[in-house]
């Protein structure tokens, strides 16, 4: 179906596509500041992609929600009395008054503040009052009922939805650089939420706050005191020189450090047992057990880096955490972090791990307290007529670089420090903007490169 | 929400006479307005000075819930915070701070730490509990503000003739933070 498409008339597809050049790297400004622009996206990629809603330990009895968003559409992730999971529009049907306003919880029903309109947790409506009274019982409550997204599904126990009843099953949506971020996630066993997310506001696109989780190159310079203060050893774990890259379909992509194919063909031959002691004289995340090859793949196993799932789903700290990039209009995102363990750590590991989750990401991280500024600045920047139109230039390693195929098809890039993640998520971008249906995305996309990139 | 003890070791504060509340009152603010000080001038280093060795400097996650769900207001230790550190993680802060290369603090945010609404709620041996109001207001570069209200709790221990803060656990009146970062101490 073909959406309205709210500045599709300023933004045709030949003036979307001119915002980024893929040959040269350059990416007009305008990507994160122009208005209708935004308003487009919030149609165009967040009604229509999958988004990252909850993990099923967040919810896992019946009446148990957790609030989250598709663009700007605020929405109840619960669990109804049948143990699914309904992704409801936040918004009774009678006036718009929103039916949940604390952002976790358990309900039986979900009752409006309003006039008292009483919804299911499937979002039947169930009660009406004065129904038969001051309605005269002249009132369908079966065409009234929360709007459900369009499809709701879960990979891993990663629960997502979209509002696009013609986007292809999950599972194809996420493809293999898809599955091998989440994969990265249950690489040592099942996981579950650790109570308490994260949440603050940065006034930056959402963009910029995603292409910089591809950015290693970023790492030395603004985060030079967070590694001099001894929380982390930066050196140890950057690895300029053996970075892999993955790009996927729709606009997934995996960016940072990997380990070297020798290194990984020795531990392919280890049990887990030995794994677990195995460190290469290199101070790399602990080599993961085997199972991890099968949710990964032979090659996608080796990535110690950063997935993104398009649009706003970032994977990091070897899966440790995850990271959503919520828009708030062109010049503000929300940043909510999840913490993720698996199930039945040992104390001691747990403690090591939220350790590290507090102390390097979040607000008050030692790391991402340097990032904001980076990102509200270039944002703010492109904004003044004169400095709008100069561009930016994501160069590094275009050109350069070599994409492998192994004997599974899994495709990757091993390289140094570059910007190729950045690359192929603008251009996928232009391609998810351009197009007008999910029909017209599956025709004109881009599929992940062969060849030189 | 009072938070007086029947623990006799812990009695102290309500055995004492309304002088000697009095003066240990007037001793604990001054304390604090001391400590404020340090941290609007970013004396860090002096400030440092001032934490025990056995410090737990806590900010759990607050959440906006309904009544009935007021026990998961905020998160339990263990889980996860904003802040959960201990006097090494607190040098960390300050060594990264000195190190000129603090990016989110250079140029400096200019901050002011207010105190008020000190209660003393208990006195046992050398430790003294205060329920205590803050706000710590900080503008940046041009035009960011930001502005944290909340509650905390301090426990604050004689040594060596002045005070040690022993532990402080704050309360956000946000669950959204509202900033950038949290790039200042509290």
């Amino acid at each position: 179906m073909a959406d309205g498409g709210a500045g599709a008339e300023r933004w045709d597809r030949a003036a979307i596509q001119s915002l980024f050049d893929p040959e040269s790297g350059w990416l007009d400004r305008r990507v994160l500041s122009d208005e209708a622009l935004y308003r487009l996206e919030l149609e165009r990629i967040f009604a229509r992609g999958w988004n990252f809603m909850c993990h099923e330990s967040q919810i896992p009895n019946p009446g148990d929600y957790f609030i989250n968003y598709i663009g700007e559409d605020q929405v109840i992730c619960v669990r109804d009395e049948e143990g699914r999971v309904n992704v409801l529009l936040n918004t009774c049907r009678h006036r718009g008054n929103a039916l949940c306003r604390a952002e976790q919880g358990r309900a039986k029903s979900f009752v409006c503040s309003y006039h008292g309109w009483n919804y299911g947790l499937d979002g039947r409506l169930i009660g009406v009052p004065g129904q038969k009274t001051y309605y005269r019982d002249d009132f369908d409550r079966g065409a009234l009922g929360l709007v459900k997204a369009a499809q709701v599904d879960s990979y891993l126990g990663f629960y997502f939805a979209t509002m696009a009843a013609d986007a292809p099953p999950l599972a194809d949506y996420l493809g293999d650089v898809g599955r091998t971020g989440l994969g990265m996630i249950c690489s040592f066993g099942e996981v579950e939420v650790i109570d308490g997310i994260q949440k603050n506001v940065i006034g930056c696109n959402w963009k910029i706050a995603v292409d910089n989780l591809f950015d290693w190159y970023h790492v030395m310079y603004s985060h030079a005191s967070a590694n001099s203060s001894g929380i982390f050893n930066a050196a140890a774990i950057l690895h300029p020189n053996e970075q892999m890259v993955m790009l996927g379909e729709f606009g997934h992509a995996i960016s940072g450090p990997g380990v070297p194919a020798d290194v990984q063909a020795q531990i392919d031959l280890m049990s887990d047992e030995e794994r677990t002691t195995a460190s290469f004289g290199r101070d790399m995340a602990r080599a993961r057990p085997r199972r991890a090859s099968e949710l990964m793949g032979a090659s996608g196993v080796r990535s110690m880096g950063h997935p993104n799932i398009f649009p706003n789903l970032w994977i990091t700290l070897g899966g440790l955490q995850i990271c959503l990039r919520l828009p708030r209009g062109p010049l503000r995102t929300e940043i909510w972090w999840f913490t993720l363990m698996p199930k039945g750590a040992p104390p001691h590991f747990r403690e090591r791990a939220l350790r590290t989750a507090i102390h390097l990401f979040g607000p008050a991280g030692l790391l991402e307290q340097d990032d904001g500024e980076n990102w509200s600045q270039s944002t703010r920047s492109s904004i003044g007529v004169a400095s709008r139109k100069l561009g930016q230039a994501l160069k590094m390693g275009l050109g350069h670089d070599q994409v492998t195929t192994d004997a599974a098809g899994q495709r990757f890039i091993d390289t140094c420090v570059n910007e190729h993640g950045q690359r192929w998520l603008y251009r996928s971008w232009t391609e998810w903007m351009a197009a007008r249906d999910w029909a017209e995305l599956i025709a004109h996309h881009s599929a992940p490169p062969t060849g030189v990139v | 929400m009072t938070e007086v003890k029947i623990d006799p070791r812990a009695s102290d504060w309500a055995r004492m006479s309304l002088p000697d509340r009095a003066l240990l009152q007037y001793e604990v603010e001054q304390f604090f307005y001391d400590e404020a000080a340090l941290l609007d001038a970013r004396r860090y280093r002096d400030w440092l000075a001032l934490i025990a060795d056995d410090i737990h400097y806590w900010m759990p996650i607050r959440r906006t819930v309904t009544m009935s769900d007021l026990d998961r207001e905020f998160t339990k230790p263990g889980d996860m915070a904003f802040f959960d550190d201990d006097r090494e993680l607190l040098e960390m802060r300050v060594k990264k701070l000195e190190a000129g290369s603090a990016w989110s603090e250079d140029p400096p945010s200019r901050s002011r730490h207010f105190v008020s609404n000190v209660r003393i709620t208990d006195v046992a041996g050398d430790e003294i509990t205060c329920d205590v109001a803050f706000h710590l207001y900080r503008t940046r570069l041009e035009s960011e503000v930001d502005s944290w209200v909340g509650r905390r709790t301090d426990v604050l221990r004689r040594e060596g003739g002045g005070f040690r803060i022993a532990k402080r656990h704050l309360f956000l009146d946000q669950t959204l933070i509202r900033a950038t970062n949290m790039s200042t101490l509290f």
